[in-house]
């Protein structure tokens, strides 16, 4: 997984988008993006440990804890940046 | 995906394991007589992939209680705690797991799995919190999700990140059940609970000590990680099982600061599952009475695992954790590992095989449990399988080797 940003304070939807892409920059091409509406397990190829240790980046860098009830709800990077972002606002 | 497409997919993940040429799952074991040794597809083995720490299962005076219990009381009992199920030792036996543990109460579950989910599911509920360590049992993460209360996990044995977790919950930190475990059963590494008691003391939160595989493993006496951290009066709530050191099958939850027994009529796995048999109940307490009478057993299963723990490490393996009842050989990759584990069954060594999805942090590793029972024999043939897995698999140099995770 790629390098963490530097913390955030304000937090928006696109910032926690941004953060996911640049954390998933390992899975693309050099130069590619993974699109917000991409399904990280079925299409991106990602296993469900991959995903978790995204959130837990996301969890140091944005200060949240992300419940695990709600892991099955996420599949793409618009699901956990929004979510993310709800939860920044706490 | 139809119904029973989910059957299909399991099979392909079986067959996977197939695929790397061992039958380690689930293989069937003829035991005869001794707590140690055993026949596995017609080679006699060496038993050290089992939980009989205290090697109790064949021991006479267990024995006998349980034929005493099983020609008066019977059979079994035809009913749940609550109904007709709760027979005088039920009762004696909860009395006595009260005492020598010093606490206020205890409650007698018909197995540890069912202990786990009955309380964790009971004392939390929606709108309370539980912060998991997120290497727990499947039964502690079964009951959390059971509980309908929000569910979070900390880093394994990381009081630090746990510390991160309780902050930012602000007030809902006093509504919060933390929940770890005492010896973890497959690296064999054991939880900072000290460090984990004052953390969730400090933000007025409650913890529940799953401590199936240190109960009779650890402590002075036997109590387990609170005797030997020497937090016993912190921790809120301890689960067990009588499945490992006791020798038999059953779990509890016991508490030193708080009076559980309204939980029992609360809890729809105590309410609707059958009790223990009284046989069951009986080598239990004779067990419990050996753990108390018997601290020779704890050096013996002590002596036995530094042994194995230092003669493993000169040989170059990388183990996982320092010395302890579970003594765990990291491998490199999980054809490695199913190699090196038919390698030792053929040498006459049982241990157990863990590969992904089902082992911790992806690893691919060799578990190996020791126990009182061992004798030094039994050891030195459990040593030379392992000195044939170096030779013929290890790749590492020996000089560089003997790392710890
Ligand atoms: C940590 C832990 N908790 C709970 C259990 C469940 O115990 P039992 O075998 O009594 O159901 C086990 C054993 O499988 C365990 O390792």
């Amino acid at each position: 997984m790629g390098r963490v940003l530097r913390p955030i304070v304000m937090t928006t939807y696109n910032d926690c988008v941004a953060q996911i892409q640049q954390m998933l920059q390992s899975t693309v091409a050099k130069g590619e993006v993974v699109g917000e509406d991409v399904d990280l397990i079925e299409e991106l190829g990602l296993a469900s440990l991959d995903v978790m240790e995204v959130i837990e980046q996301l969890e140091d860098v944005f200060d949240i804890s992300f419940p695990i009830n709600e892991l099955g709800d996420v599949r793409t990077i618009s699901d956990l940046a929004r979510r993310v972002q709800q939860l920044t606002d706490r | 995906m139809s119904l029973l497409e989910k059957l299909e997919a399991a099979q392909r993940s079986q067959d996977v394991l197939q695929a790397l040429g061992v039958h380690a799952i689930g293989a069937t074991i003829d035991v005869a007589g001794s707590a140690t040794e055993g026949e596995i597809a017609g080679n006699r083995v060496v038993l050290a992939g089992t939980n009989n720490y205290l090697g109790l299962t064949f021991d006479p005076e267990c024995v006998d209680a349980a034929v005493n219990a099983v020609r008066s009381h019977g059979t079994g009992t035809t009913g749940s705690r609550l109904a007709n199920g709760t027979y005088g030792c039920h009762a004696s036996l909860e009395q006595e797991l009260s005492d020598f543990l010093d606490a206020r109460s205890a409650i007698v579950f018909t197995t540890g799995y069912v202990a786990n989910v009955g309380t964790i599911s009971t004392l939390a509920g929606p709108g309370d919190v539980i912060v998991l360590d997120a290497d727990s049992h499947a039964s502690i993460y079964e009951g959390a999700k059971l509980s309908g209360a929000e569910v979070y996990r900390f880093r394994h044995n990381d009081p630090e990140d746990l510390a991160k977790r309780l902050r930012r919950l602000g007030e809902r930190a006093s509504r919060t059940l933390v929940i770890a475990e005492g010896l973890y059963s497959m690296l064999g590494d054991v939880s900072p609970l000290k460090e984990i008691c004052e953390v969730k003391d400090r933000y007025g939160a409650y913890l529940l000590l799953d401590d199936a595989h240190s109960f009779g493993t650890m402590g002075t006496n036997g109590r387990g990680l609170a005797e030997d951290q020497g937090c016993e009066d912190q921790v809120d709530f301890i689960t067990g099982t009588f499945s490992k050191s006791l020798g038999s099958v059953g779990g509890y939850c016991a508490s030193r600061r708080h009076d559980i027994n309204p939980l029992r009529a609360q809890i729809r796995a105590y309410m609707f599952t059958a009790s223990s048999t009284p046989s069951v109940i009986a080598s239990t307490r004779a067990a419990l009475k050996l753990i108390g009478k018997r601290p020779e057993l704890r050096t013996r299963l002590w002596n036995n695992a530094k042994r194995v723990h230092s003669a493993l490490s000169q040989l170059g393996f990388t183990l996982g954790a320092d010395a302890s009842p579970v003594i765990a050989t990291i491998m490199d990759s999980p054809q490695q590992a199913a190699d090196a584990w038919q390698m030792l069954l053929d040498a006459g060594v049982y241990v157990n095989l863990v590969v992904p999805p089902g082992a911790p942090k992806n690893l691919s590793i060799l578990r190996c449990s020791l126990s009182a029972a061992h004798s030094a024999e039994q050891i030195d043939s459990i040593i030379s399988a392992y000195s044939l897995v170096a030779e013929h698999l290890l790749s590492r140099p020996k000089a560089a080797a003997g790392g710890s995770l």
